[in-house]
């Protein structure tokens, strides 16, 4: 890669990370659904009383599934099966603004005709701004889990007593789903760049990939579609080839 | 040698309307050619095929040898370009936009330092380097893209109306900037403007052009000869014979008009011998301005007709 190259996808994270309003909503929404909620969950868990009810419940659960009690159960259920969708928006948004403020932002503010006068040719300039998208959105992604999972054991080990290991699904969430809905996200916005005349524009087609998470979140709660580690492996395999 | 070939260019937008029509001319190395003609006649689009943005319907155009259409990033580093709607960034202080720009041009961080911070004493903004390019004025944000456009030492300057924003001390300035790049160091500036007046201050030779066509190519002396056959004598005296021809203006003041230099001396004889005293003898050569003007009427006329 050039060494130009290595200069717009630095000024291009030096942009979002000056610009108040993308920045904040970079760290509200990850630190939402990962912080946040995840410890809400904990909390509700830890403080909910037995149920027969939610014990009859817990008993149509495989016995793999099944942990020493119904907290960590409980627990285990939320973090290894509801998490992970919920964790798919933070790729989608964090790609989605990124793409949106280096394509569609640059030919807001006049300075794209800027970079199309550079020794660089237009993939090149094309390829630097997603690779600048898409590191962006692995970057954030990768420090919500870690945080999110330093959090969520601290709060088991000083509720529960235990700590919980997360399931391969995270793997799968983290190494294959994560990165290539963060690519379609990015495709859908420069997709949509050249028609687009704003920021804000340009950042709604990426909501439309946000239904299908939705739909996925209301599978898991209702135990309609219950995403195992082999649905995730066909989702990401799936984006991947979208991607 | 020649720097700038343009053979036929022509450029039809997809709405059908014709911006560039037939265009041919060469730029000489070191020399400061203006390219003028209203808003809408087909500049900007010029520089946009030249430096490889926009693609030609017809003919060729190749800048040092290089074909824009094919290489335009080879063009890019041989070339300077300041145009209205090349902006640069707001968040960005004035020297760290030019490190960014020379990092972009392949020069380390330090040396893009010292030659932002080298240009823009040049342009006297010194001052202004550190502070957010968003409190930047019109003119300072002018001169800050002509700094960045200078920054990789261009062999070709591209220039799209530079000194519109800015006060008559920094357009003086840039002027001057722009004569000694050309003049010192044979940068090949390509000027678009429809500041008559300030293209006559700088240029060497001047193409003018309307509604995508030139009307005219050449030096301000070649211009006038191409325009005009005659030109314009003013003699102040206490009176000129009749057998003259001369005009009376005002009060001592005569105007004829003349076809060479030469004719003066033999008119001022001829007053002086008729005892008349002189006061002052001015010979009005047609200004650009002037030349612009006739050469877009007798269009006009032939349109008509």
């Amino acid at each position: 890669m050039k060494p130009a190259m290595y200069a717009i996808i630095k000024k291009d994270f030096c942009g979002v990370a000056t610009n108040r309003r993308l920045f904040s909503a970079l760290l509200i929404v990850p630190l939402i659904l990962t912080i946040v909620l995840p410890s809400i969950f904990v909390i509700t868990i830890h403080f909910a009383p037995d149920d027969p009810d939610m014990m009859k419940l817990l008993e149509l659960i495989p016995e793999t599934a099944r942990m020493d009690s119904m907290e960590l159960t409980l627990s285990s259920l939320i973090l290894n099966y509801i998490l992970p969708v919920f964790f798919l928006v933070i790729p989608i948004m964090t790609a989605s603004i990124m793409a949106a403020s280096a394509f569609v932002g640059e030919k807001e503010r006049h300075t794209l005709e800027t970079l199309l006068y550079c020794p660089l040719t237009l993939r090149q300039i094309f390829q630097a701004k997603v690779l600048a998208s898409f590191l962006l959105s692995m970057l954030v992604s990768l420090i919500s889990f870690a945080s999110m999972f330093l959090v969520i054991e601290t709060e088991l080990f000083f509720l529960m007593g235990r700590l919980l290991l997360p399931s391969a699904s995270w793997l799968v969430v983290m190494l294959l789903v994560s990165p290539a809905i963060s690519l379609i996200a990015v495709t859908l916005i420069v997709r949509g760049s050249a028609k687009a005349q704003s920021v804000e524009e340009s950042q709604q087609s990426a909501v439309f990939l946000i239904i299908p998470l939705i739909l996925l979140i209301a599978g898991q709660f209702t135990g309609v579609l219950l995403m195992s580690v082999w649905i995730l492996l066909c989702l990401g395999v799936v984006c991947a080839i979208l991607a | 040698m020649q720097t700038v070939t343009i053979q036929k260019l022509s450029k039809t937008y997809p709405g059908g309307k014709d911006a560039l029509k037939q265009l041919s001319l060469s730029l000489n190395e070191g020399e400061v050619f203006g390219f003028l003609g209203p808003n809408g006649a087909g500049k900007t689009t010029t520089v946009k095929l030249l430096t490889g943005v926009l693609t030609a319907s017809s003919g060729s155009c190749e800048i040092m040898g290089i074909n824009p259409n094919t290489q335009p990033e080879k063009v890019h580093l041989l070339s300077g370009i300041v145009t209205e709607h090349a902006q640069m960034y707001d968040n960005l202080t004035g020297i760290e936009n030019l490190i960014f720009y020379a990092a972009v041009f392949g020069m380390k961080p330090e040396e893009g330092k010292q030659r932002g911070e080298l240009l823009l004493k040049e342009l006297e903004m010194t001052d202004a380097k550190d502070r957010k390019l968003a409190t930047y004025s019109t003119g300072m944000r002018q001169r800050l893209s002509l700094a960045r456009a200078l920054l990789h030492r261009p062999k070709v300057l591209f220039l799209d109306e530079p000194t519109s924003g800015l006060d008559p001390e920094s357009a003086q300035n840039v002027n001057q900037m722009i004569h000694n790049l050309a003049c010192k160091e044979g940068i090949t500036v390509f000027l678009c403007t429809h500041q008559l007046r300030y293209a006559q201050e700088i240029c060497t030779r001047y193409g003018l052009i309307e509604q995508g066509s030139l009307l005219a190519l050449g030096t301000l002396q070649e211009l006038r000869k191409q325009v005009f056959t005659s030109q314009s004598l003013r003699i102040c005296a206490s009176a000129i014979p009749a057998s003259l021809h001369f005009q009376k203006r005002k009060t001592n003041e005569f105007e004829t008009k003349i076809h060479d230099k030469k004719e003066i001396p033999v008119l001022v004889r001829k007053i002086v011998e008729a005892g008349e005293d002189i006061y002052s003898v001015n010979l009005t050569e047609p200004s650009l301005e002037d030349i612009y003007f006739a050469l877009t009427a007798s269009r006009k006329e032939d349109q008509t007709i």
